[in-house]
């Protein structure tokens, strides 16, 4: 059985769902030790024990230490099986959290399955859903299985109430792609979107996206939500290119101006159109995962941060892959993956 | 184990209208928001004409924690400052609730609903009829929207702190070394039972009855109860002591009870009577057994329902007195016979001791001896020491076997006393414990330890005509050996007495085989001899 050390990495939550993924994927139990051991309230939280019960039941899996608090846990995995799931996540963890876990065992699986999600989906320490549509799922359909997603509700912390539904149709094969240049702009669209409050805060922070990135009237834009569920704010910058589209957020928050949240946004889209490579730090830490169960291809990367090189170690123990990373320049390091 | 939460729903804290709600912190909502804290069931009591706060609540519950099941309980408080309104609802809430404690764990919010109907849940929960932990919520340092805030679980069971618990423990062997007037006993079922005392004192004021042979301590153990009890701020009265040997007659219901002038000859003045002078503080009555059966009856109904009829008066007079009783009687007897009120006795031992008589606790006799010293030195002024070797002696004495130790520890205060008194220079020497050792023997042998039972019968009953065939020297001896035998809780006991000195000499004794084997020889056994009953 694989040991997992489940203290390093903030929070450990992404270590765990990545650990959960790939042990359904492989067929390879693990056991995480010193899950959250030195934070002030360690062990298992709500969210981790959501994700680990939606891996359980997707994969017909047997659970042990799957309690709050629980600094350790066995997991050993069955066979995922396609069909119909519905979870629903409280404290308005984020529902995208919990997709990130059990979708690509689903989509290795014999059946199609329809996933509804329901909790937060626009939460600030979790991928929004539109980075997921836009973004991370495009790339997974290019790699074979036919991904695609709905979001009925928007649920914003701390409210929740949101709901997506997931349809995933799995590969015939799953393999590896290579993303190496972006291609040309095809589409560029910032939204700051509001639900239950003043549509003069996305005014603002539509004023700022159009004036730091010097874009036209028609391409930054107010969302205000229907029947809203509980107030939320947040703003996104999405760069369509011909081979990856980017997403940028920033999260409003009591306290917080409205043109500091679009400002973020901003910055962080500043910083991506400084480099060439295409694939930006946080979508390069996603896209690991399924290149590596793909077990090749090649993408080139605006940065590596530390939460990946322990993704990296972590694929490591599961799977016979080889990724090595190569840097260009100090803007763009190539990630290839045998 | 899945985490039940009960509380109230708070007319103003969990109150929010519109989509502001989200950012006001509501302790109701925030207790299912924490993400290290699973409510699987809330359980939300709800004043009526209050519904649409609660269905509001209740659905904000379930958005964030969609895992929690919110039920909502109608409450009808009337007013909900009222103590006595808000602790009877909230009492029938926990009588009518079904609590599965080996399934459930409940956690008891607190922080919503009146200081009053906090009071109460508070009271109700370190009462158990509320089996769970108090659970306290309070808002986020920092206000931002939508944080959960902060919580601390509180158990009322203070033995799982440990701070508190030792401080307990060593308030608690505090009060029974204070019983125990801070004699190191040795003996562990008189420990058990003096920390056992020391709990109910503390926690009753229900009867107790201490029974156990003359002097085995009972009447200055029912004063170390009051004292530790006023130590303890217990007990505002006072202590009041009479031995119920002493009363006799009409004298003794009005001293008992009282009198109003002129209802008997003599009776000159208004008498209060120790009942009334004992409100709200300890009766002890010694030798309660001795009490008449028309005192018995007035005794009952004072003791059940604090109320009783002064001799000569025709009004009612109440007196709220702990009732401390002492016997060295079987009352069980005594109510067979008829002696003593059924009735009475079961009110009067809910809470027995028995003390045991000095002979039984020999472990404790040093200690005793030390402690009788100190007192004799508290009250002449001097101070009193055995020589090395007088001490030695005086115990080896003293914790034989063979020492009956009849007037218990009367007799060993009495010894030390006598013993301190001849001791001019301070120092007790071999000598004076050699004549104080000689003149217990004789008190002991003039009251008649033994004599009491005549020897000639008993023998009679055991032997019948066989009896004839014996020769005086063997009956003298035979004789000698079943008294000792009927004295002695088992054959070991008889034989180590019987055959002490022999004792001394050897290495490996035998003496219960060997008591056997001469009984044997007269077609005795150990039941017979002890099922012999004098008479």
């Amino acid at each position: 059985m694989l040991t997992v050390d489940g203290s390093f990495c903030e929070g450990g939550g992404q270590i765990l769902r990545s650990s959960l993924a790939l042990s359904i994927v492989t067929g390879r139990a693990f056991r995480i030790e010193n899950i959250r051991a030195k934070r002030r309230k360690p062990g298992l939280l709500r969210q981790h024990l959501t994700a680990v019960r939606a891996a359980a039941e997707i994969g017909r899996c047997k659970v042990e230490g799957d309690e709050m608090g629980s600094t350790e846990l066995v997991f050993v995995p069955g066979v995922a099986v396609g069909g119909d799931y519905t979870f629903s996540i409280g404290t308005a963890g984020s529902t995208t959290l919990v997709l990130q876990t059990i979708l690509l065992p689903l989509a290795l699986a014999k059946a199609p399955s329809r996933i509804v999600l329901e909790g937060g989906t626009h939460n600030p320490y979790a991928p929004p859903f539109d980075f997921l549509e836009r973004s991370y799922l495009p790339l997974v359909n290019r790699m074979g299985p036919k991904v695609s997603v709905t979001l009925e509700r928007y649920g914003f912390y701390p409210a929740g109430g949101g709901r997506m539904v997931v349809d995933v149709t799995p590969a015939e094969s799953f393999g590896g792609i290579s993303i190496v240049e972006r291609g040309d702009l095809v589409r560029r669209c910032g939204r700051a979107v509001v639900s239950s409050l003043d549509r003069k805060i996305a005014d603002r922070e539509v004023r700022v996206m159009r004036k730091r990135l010097g874009w036209d009237e028609g391409e930054a834009e107010v969302v205000e939500i229907d029947r809203p569920v509980g107030p939320g704010n947040i703003v996104t910058i999405e760069l369509g290119y011909e081979n990856v589209t980017e997403v940028f957020t920033g999260f409003g928050e009591v306290g917080r101006a409205a043109e500091a949240v679009a400002s973020h946004a901003v910055q962080q889209c500043q910083r991506y159109l400084r480099s060439s490579a295409p694939v930006g730090e946080y979508l390069t830490d996603q896209l690991l995962l399924p290149m590596a169960i793909a077990g090749s291809g090649t993408f080139r990367s605006t940065g590596l941060s530390r939460h990946s090189e322990t993704h990296v170690d972590l694929i490591g123990k599961f799977l016979d892959v080889e990724i090595e990373t190569e840097r260009e320049d100090s803007r763009a390091i190539v990630i290839s993956i045998a | 184990m899945l985490n039940v939460a009960i509380g109230m729903l708070g007319m103003m804290r969990d109150r929010g209208d519109g989509p502001d709600r989200w950012s006001q912190w509501r302790p109701t909502v925030s207790l299912c928001q924490h993400e290290d804290l699973l409510i699987s069931r809330l359980e939300l009591l709800v004043e009526t004409g209050s519904m649409d706060l609660a269905n509001r609540v209740a659905a904000d519950v379930r958005s964030v924690s969609p895992e929690t099941e919110v039920r909502l309980h109608m409450i009808e408080f009337g007013d909900p400052w009222d103590f006595e309104n808000v602790y009877s609802v909230l009492h029938g809430f926990a009588l009518d609730y079904q609590f599965d404690t080996d399934q459930e764990r409940y956690l008891i919010h607190v922080t919503t609903g009146t200081h009053v109907a906090q009071i109460c849940t508070y009271l109700l929960t370190e009462s158990r009829h509320l089996p769970g932990r108090l659970i306290q919520t309070a808002p986020p340092k920092r206000r931002s929207s939508g944080q959960a805030g902060r919580y601390t679980i509180i158990d009322l069971d203070l033995s799982k702190y440990d701070r508190i618990a030792q401080r307990f423990e060593s308030e608690q062997r505090e009060g029974s070394e204070f019983l125990k007037a801070g004699i190191q006993t040795r003996n562990v079922a008189f420990n058990r039972m003096i920390d056992e005392i020391e709990y109910v004192a503390i926690h009753s004021r229900a009867p107790i009855l201490l029974t156990g042979p003359t002097g085995a301590g009972k009447s200055s153990l029912a004063r170390r109860i009051f004292d530790l009890r006023k130590l303890r701020n217990n007990v505002a009265g006072r202590f009041v002591e009479v031995n119920c040997a002493t009363l006799r007659g009409d004298g003794a219901m009005s001293a008992l009870f009282g009198h109003t002038r002129g209802s008997f000859t003599g009776a000159a003045q208004d008498r209060a009577g120790l009942l009334k002078e004992a409100h709200l503080g300890i009766l002890f009555l010694d030798e309660v057994g001795e009490l008449g059966l028309d005192e018995q009856a007035m005794l009952l109904r004072a003791v059940e329902e604090h109320r009783f009829l002064p001799l000569g008066s025709d009004k009612e007079v109440s007196s709220d007195f702990q009732l401390i009783c002492g016997t060295n009687r079987d009352l069980g007897a005594d109510v067979r016979s008829g002696r003593f009120r059924n009735d009475l006795l079961s009110r009067i031992n809910l809470w027995a001791f028995e003390l045991p008589g000095l002979a039984q606790r020999r472990e404790d006799i040093e200690p005793n001896v030390h402690f009788s010293l100190e007192q004799v030195t508290v009250a002449t002024g001097h101070r009193f020491r055995f020589n090395k070797e007088a001490l030695d002696m005086f115990l080896r004495f003293a914790e034989c076997p063979d020492t009956p130790w009849t007037g218990n520890f009367r007799d060993l205060d009495a010894a030390i006393a006598r013993m301190a008194t001849l001791a001019p220079s301070g120092r007790i020497t071999e000598e004076a414990v050699d004549r104080e050792i000689d003149r217990l023997k004789r008190s002991w042998r003039d009251s008649g330890t033994s004599a009491s039972v005549d020897g000639t019968h008993v023998l009679e009953a055991l032997l019948g005509d066989r009896l004839d065939d014996l020769d005086e020297f063997d009956r003298v001896q035979l004789e000698r050996v079943v008294l000792v035998c009927m004295e002695s809780r088992s054959l070991s006991v008889a034989g180590r007495r019987l055959f002490a000195a022999s004792r001394r000499k050897r290495k490996a004794p035998n003496d219960a085989d060997r008591l056997r084997k001469y009984l044997s020889r007269y077609r005795l056994d150990w039941s017979m001899v002890k099922d012999a009953l004098p008479g």
